[in-house]
């Protein structure tokens, strides 16, 4: 890799920098993937929320860090050592409500930045292994942060690590030795809790290299746009740096005061009082219900009545979800012009939405035909409205390149410039 | 935009733990509170006068295991104060060099004394119910304060034809209306060391104060870094928009 | 991939929109910097004691009634182990012996290892009684207590020996030259509460000294 960026600039006049890139090259791959890579100049702020996850992640790597240094995973300490962390060690309470209150916003962000790329068709070739990582992703998260909330050993913790580990016993012959060896023992208990604080802290270093490869896929054909089409030429493009530097910067700064307002105002607001009662394994609480991430896929398994069957469809959901690009026939990515599918798009975030708001309820009266018509809908929606609009849909034309596209909306705009040195 | 705050709302509105209030359920009361808000805080009398009633009436059954009484500066007690009300409890100690345990005056490294040595005992002595631990119950019951209050204040007598169970009493804000608790405070169950008029309002409302900060001791110093930390960010904020305006003007073909 | 486009002509930017632009990003750049320290300091702080550990370092009181002379008992506080030795008349009499401290690094107690009220040739409150923070100064081992005579060769009168690395300290814990130790053993701040009961880790009414004060634990 010669010293050079492609552009033919060196990368610095530094004799430091040229030392150290000539045996590590650091500074090239900084050049070229922020000076140099080429961003479509119409990202809209939607485009944001792929560096808000990133970002969030390392929060909550270190408050979790800092946080492992205190806690005790051991049942008869554990919920003690929580309130030993935000009574007595200093800025402990801090560091606890920023990794609890990181959690939600971690997955708030992640799913803005899934619906994101189902409405723009980000998962269209030939991003499809790039979406597919993102599922990956999404699981291992579902995962880390279902064995975190059950650490500080509350109502909630014990009896939702009960419930879920409990869904295993669903699968035919070997389920309930499936649960038994998860459990390391009869119920929920000591060695559990001990191999849940292991792999919570073990998985986010897994999200870490899958999130590496995610950015490798991303950057062999660059990001998506809202408009949907390929970047043709030049006019199309902008460096990442200084325009999506400082774009993600604003956004973090927006980001962090809704992430400031919960953590100092509001810290318990998305949480269960039931958690703030030590884990009692004979007193099981009146209504279980996991953290709001978890409702719309509670409300699945709930809504067919059937143990296995609600697995099945619970699990479904999120292997549907690795499908997606091949269920989606449309020609087109994005939906600004896909007149049908626009609409039908804003119809599966109002059902995700009602499927949490029914997770978050009893299973009783009202709720229970409303899980299951919406859980029917979500794969309705995947497995024939997707497809069936792709094939059916006329498309509205799309524009010529991103330039024109542009250009049409801000007459002013300048026009392309020939490919000069990059900017000081 | 509109479709963004729109969608915002509702996420908001199922996120927070749906706990089914049965509409017939009467609401819950609003005292105002000092804590509440974003500027709130402790009322120091209050506390005080909250932890005198905790101490005379509340910790005969209830243990509040997460608390020692070194935190009970935060109260404004001095350190001679508070040594005195430890030692008024008596904890075990030891062992000695012959192997014993032995009771010792508490001190205020030790936690609050729990009024029965396991929750067996506690079980036995009332019925086989349990006191619950008040360390943490304004956090953990869904009304928080106002739910601590409302318990307090809403012992009554049963509305006529409702059948209350054995060594119940009805109360109009506990779920079911049945609770294991005798009232535990009227008017004048304590004589406050301020001279402050302890009707049963004024000590409900207290002692939920001092339960409130117990629960979290650490909320003032939550709030006043929260100020702190959203007025750099607001600031900061606004510079990187501006940054961002200037670094896109060329781009988006203004100045 | 080289297709980027550059930013429009020249004339667009004035002077000033460029300075502007420079002292927006400057600015955030440095607000950013600042925010980056004070979001750090928290988490460093927080590894620091916190109020339960520092409270079960309060003071304890040691019932002193039991120990015989020649005799010493060892107690824990703060974690580390103090040494309460009861010092006969005949181990007295060898701390002022002009040949003994003649072999101390510092006879005189000069450097700081001990409170002003434990800075005299006994290096205690009552001469009897030594109170010091068992824990050598060479690199923390718990010495020996070697009273008796001989016991660590000819010449020894008593005192401390190291069995990590060989230091040696007298019976009022002061250090011998020739070792690897370098100071005498600290004393802890203590008083007597009466002739039968010692606070260790409280200084009396008139003093404020701090173990942490001393120039080696």
């Amino acid at each position: 890799m010669a010293n050079q960026a492609t552009h033919g600039k060196p990368v610095s006049q530094s004799k430091i920098v040229r030392w150290i890139d000539h045996r590590l090259p650091m500074f090239t791959f900084m050049q070229h993937e922020l000076n140099e890579y080429p961003t479509p100049r119409n990202l809209s702020y939607w485009w944001n929320f792929g560096s808000l996850a990133g970002i969030t992640l390392v929060i909550m790597m270190t408050t979790g860090i800092f946080l492992a240094m205190q806690y005790d995973p051991n049942v008869n300490d554990a919920f003690n050592s929580v309130e030993r962390i935000m009574r007595d060690v200093p800025w402990g309470w801090l560091i606890r409500y920023i990794h609890m209150n990181g959690a939600s916003l971690f997955f708030i962000v992640v799913y803005i930045h899934i619906f994101r790329g189902l409405y723009f068709g980000s998962y269209k070739e030939p991003r499809e292994l790039l979406w597919m990582l993102g599922v990956v992703i999404l699981l291992l998260m579902m995962a880390t942060a279902f064995m975190g909330y059950v650490l500080p050993w509350g109502q909630m913790s014990y009896w939702g690590a009960t419930v879920i580990t409990n869904l295993f016993s669903a699968f035919p012959g070997v389920g309930s030795d499936i649960v038994t060896w998860l459990w390391g023992g009869f119920a929920v208990g000591n060695p559990t809790l001990n191999r849940f604080f292991s792999l919570h802290y073990l998985l986010p270093f897994i999200i870490v290299g899958v999130v590496i490869l995610h950015l490798i896929a991303l950057h062999q054909h660059g990001s998506n746009n809202p408009l949907g089409i390929d970047r043709k030429g030049p006019q199309d493009s902008i460096p990442f740096h200084p325009y999506y530097t400082i774009k993600d910067s604003f956004g973090l700064g927006v980001f962090l005061i809704i992430y400031a307002l919960l953590v100092f105002y509001w810290p318990n607001l998305l949480g269960d009082p039931q958690n703030y009662i030590q884990a009692n394994p004979l007193q099981t609480p009146p209504e279980i219900v996991p953290e709001w991430y978890f409702l719309p896929f509670y409300a699945i398994l709930r809504s067919i009545p059937n143990k296995l069957l609600g697995v099945c469809a619970m699990f479904g959901s999120i292997i549907t979800l690795f499908l997606v690009p091949w269920l989606d026939t449309s020609r087109v990515r994005s939906a600004f012009f896909r007149p049908v599918y626009k609409w039908v798009f804003w119809v599966l975030v109002f059902d995700c939405l009602v499927l949490g708001w029914v997770g978050a309820h009893r299973p009783e009266g009202i709720y229970v035909i409303e899980g299951r018509l919406a859980t029917i809908y979500f794969y309705l929606h995947f497995y024939i409205l997707m497809p069936l609009i792709g094939i059916f849909e006329r498309p509205l034309p799309l524009p010529t390149s991103i330039a024109e596209a542009v250009l049409k909306k801000h007459p002013a705009a300048p026009a392309p410039a020939s490919a000069a040195m990059g900017r000081h | 935009m509109r479709r963004l705050a729109l969608a915002a709302a509702a996420a908001l509105a199922f996120a927070m733990p749906a706990f089914a209030q049965d509409e017939s359920e009467p609401p819950l009361p609003h005292p105002s509170w000092s804590f509440d808000g974003i500027f709130g805080t402790f009322d120091r009398a209050a506390l005080q006068r909250g932890f005198e009633i905790y101490d005379q009436v509340c910790s005969n059954c209830h243990s509040m295991n997460l608390l020692h009484y070194r935190d009970l500066s935060a109260l404004g007690y001095s350190e001679d104060q508070i040594k005195a009300i430890a030692a008024q409890k008596q904890t075990t100690g030891g062992p000695n060099d012959q192997g014993e345990m032995f009771q010792r005056p508490a001190q205020p490294a030790d936690a609050f004394v729990a009024p029965y040595p396991n929750e067996q005992a506690a079980r036995a002595a009332h019925n086989g119910a349990l006191p619950p631990d008040l360390s943490l119950i304004v956090k953990a019951r869904a009304g928080g304060a106002d739910y601590v209050y409302g318990i307090l204040t809403g012992f009554e007598n049963p509305p006529s034809g409702f059948k209350m169970n054995d060594g119940m009493q009805y109360d109009e804000f506990f779920p079911g209306h049945q609770i294991a608790m005798p009232q535990p405070l009227t008017d004048d169950s304590v004589t406050f060391a301020d001279g402050t008029k302890a009707t049963l309002p004024q000590e409900a409302h207290d002692v939920t104060t001092f339960l409130a900060w117990a629960a979290e001791p650490k909320m003032e110093e939550r709030k006043e870094t929260g100020a702190k930390v959203l007025l750099f960010l607001l600031v900061m904020t606004g510079v990187l928009y501006a940054a961002k305006r200037k670094i896109w003007a060329d781009i988006h073909g203004h100045a | 991939m080289t297709d980027t486009v550059q930013p429009g002509p020249a004339d667009v930017h004035s002077h000033e929109g460029e300075s502007r632009r420079d002292f927006l990003t400057l600015t955030a750049g440095a607000m950013a910097g600042i925010g980056v320290i004070c979001t750090a300091w928290p988490f460093i702080d927080s590894m620091q004691p916190a109020q339960d550990t520092l409270a079960a370092g309060a003071p304890i009181d040691v019932d002193i009634s039991k120990v015989a002379p020649g005799q010493q008992i060892v107690v824990l506080w703060r974690s580390h182990p103090v040494f309460i030795a009861h010092r006969t008349a005949d181990e007295l009499k060898t701390l002022q012996d002009p040949k003994e401290t003649a072999q101390l690094r510092d006879p005189n107690s000069e450097v700081l290892q001990q409170p002003d009220y434990a800075k005299n040739w006994h290096r205690s409150v009552k001469p009897e009684i030594l109170v010091v923070v068992g824990i050598c100064t060479h690199l923390g081992c718990i010495p020996e207590f070697q009273p008796q005579p001989g016991s660590e060769g000819p010449g020894w009168l008593g005192g401390y020996f190291c069995p990590c690395h060989g230091s040696r300290y007298d019976l009022a814990a002061r250090v011998f030259q020739g070792v690897p130790a370098p100071y005498n053993l600290p004393v802890p701040p203590h008083h007597y509460l009466n002739d039968t009961t010692i606070r260790i880790g409280e200084d009396p009414p008139n003093s404020t000294f701090d173990l942490n004060d001393v120039e080696q634990i």
